[in-house]
């Protein structure tokens, strides 16, 4: 073979060979490379790129937010007012309830510089990492609802685990009804989220929202994760299948929020 | 030299662009397969040596950006690449027709290869065909124009007449 052909066909056959070769055995035993630390590198590289390319798409964007901004701002003044005055009255019914204490997070704004993922965005590089305190496991929302969950830290750039990564669930309950169940995103047959683990006895309407529930581990009680849209039955046809569409508008992200977990359940009593 | 700092740029520029501009477009349902695209392209012009190069990198870089097994693109990648830069010899590659032909098959096997790894049932099968199917129309539709814009603003051929061999100076 290596006689008959040319000199640089052969260089060329064995070129392939070699990238074919290193590929498949990539694909067999990948699972061991150190990949998290090659994404961070690969993470920290880009991210000047990231900014740069969208910077143009962030300033026109900020100039027509500015305007929507000032005036959402003066109504959640009024608001404020208003809720000061609820948060005081609920506060003390708690004490006297002997309930503990709900404590609120801090929350650290960050610029989303890239989505990966294919053929739906399932993960997002975010601006901060070690540099900003963000650490493994914090929950990533917007100001309309949940986005994800922080799952590898670098030393300047952090990646978050959107809701439409497979790989993530999220224990949640109906707003109005308090009904249970889990949230998690499947590809197959057709990409949806979907509120799962809902027995037939439960009723859940069209339309209803739902939210963290305060038995996640993961996720804070409360925070928007999506509204129903359709009413369907488990494939295992025990339980329903409940699609929702993301309170987050996950394809139009910019900028996020990162906020601490949940206490662990044991301190927590 | 010359030839690695393009390399290099190529691979930055399609990562990029994939992971910003392109991201939007998938969440909505068109993935515009810009590593096929690119790969297709540079197999075009470098020929097979440097088409298998570009697509082994490539795939590896889009493996490492999708976290998922590494390998998956790169090995499809790096046999388009070499395919399509075998074929550059015998093709009329500045042929809007040709291109177009080159692009929609190259986005059919790398976007069914990547579908295989998603398929959990055979109810899943339409939906992952017509994401293939719509991937591969829009890639080629879109890439067809994009060369031929280029080329109209380069004011010549982008990748030589069929008598210059790809990968040789031009």
């Amino acid at each position: 073979m290596g006689g008959i052909l040319p000199p640089v066909e052969r260089r060329t056959g064995a070129l392939v060979a070699t990238w074919v070769s290193v590929s498949l055995v990539l694909l067999l035993v990948g699972e061991r490379v150190p990949q998290s630390f090659l994404r961070g590198v690969g993470a920290t590289l880009f991210a000047p790129l990231d900014r740069a390319v969208l910077v143009s798409d962030r300033l026109a964007a900020a100039w027509r937010e500015n305007q929507q901004l000032h005036q959402r701002l003066t109504e959640l003044e009024l608001e404020n007012g208003r809720l000061r005055d609820g948060a005081r009255e609920y506060t003390r019914l708690r004490e006297e309830l002997a309930l503990p204490r709900i404590a609120s997070s801090p929350l650290e704004p960050l610029e989303l510089l890239a989505m990966s993922g294919e053929p739906i965005p399932a993960s997002a590089t975010l601006s901060g990492g070690k540099d900003r305190g963000v650490r493994d496991g914090q929950v990533v929302i917007t100001r309309d609802g949940l986005v994800g969950r922080i799952t590898e830290v670098y030393p300047f750039s952090s990646r978050v685990s959107l809701l439409t990564d497979p790989g993530v669930s999220v224990a949640c309950e109906v707003e109005s009804t308090g009904v249970l169940g889990v949230v998690r995103f499947v590809t197959s047959p057709t990409a949806q989220l979907l509120f799962t683990s809902v027995p037939f006895t439960d009723t859940v309407k069209v339309g209803e929202r739902v939210l963290t529930s305060h038995l996640s581990r993961r996720y804070p009680r409360g925070i928007p994760v999506g509204r129903v849209v359709r009413i369907g039955k488990d494939p295992t046809g025990l339980t329903q299948a409940i699609e929702i569409e993301p309170a987050a508008r996950l394809s139009r992200l910019r900028h996020v929020f990162v906020i601490a977990p949940p206490p662990d359940l044991e301190t927590r009593k | 030299m010359r030839a690695l700092a393009s390399f290099l740029v190529g691979i930055v520029v399609v990562l990029l662009l994939r992971s910003t501009a392109l991201s939007a477009f998938a969440a909505r349902g068109i993935v515009l397969d810009v590593l096929a695209f690119a790969c297709v392209v540079w197999s075009l012009r470098h020929g097979p040596a440097w088409g298998c190069s570009f697509g082994f990198a490539l795939g590896l870089c889009g493996d490492l950006d999708a976290a998922h097994w590494l390998g998956r693109h790169a090995l499809v990648l790096t046999l388009l690449g070499y395919a399509i830069g075998r074929l550059a010899t015998t093709l009329v590659r500045e042929s809007a027709r040709t291109q177009f032909v080159l692009l929609l098959t190259a986005t059919v096997i790398h976007q069914a290869w990547a579908a295989l790894f998603e398929l959990r049932g055979w109810n899943a099968m339409p939906q992952l065909l017509t994401r293939v199917v719509v991937s591969a129309l829009a890639t080629a539709g879109v890439g067809t124009l994009l060369l031929m814009m280029a080329r109209r603003i380069v004011g010549g051929p982008l990748f030589g007449n069929v008598s210059v061999q790809p990968g040789t100076a031009r």
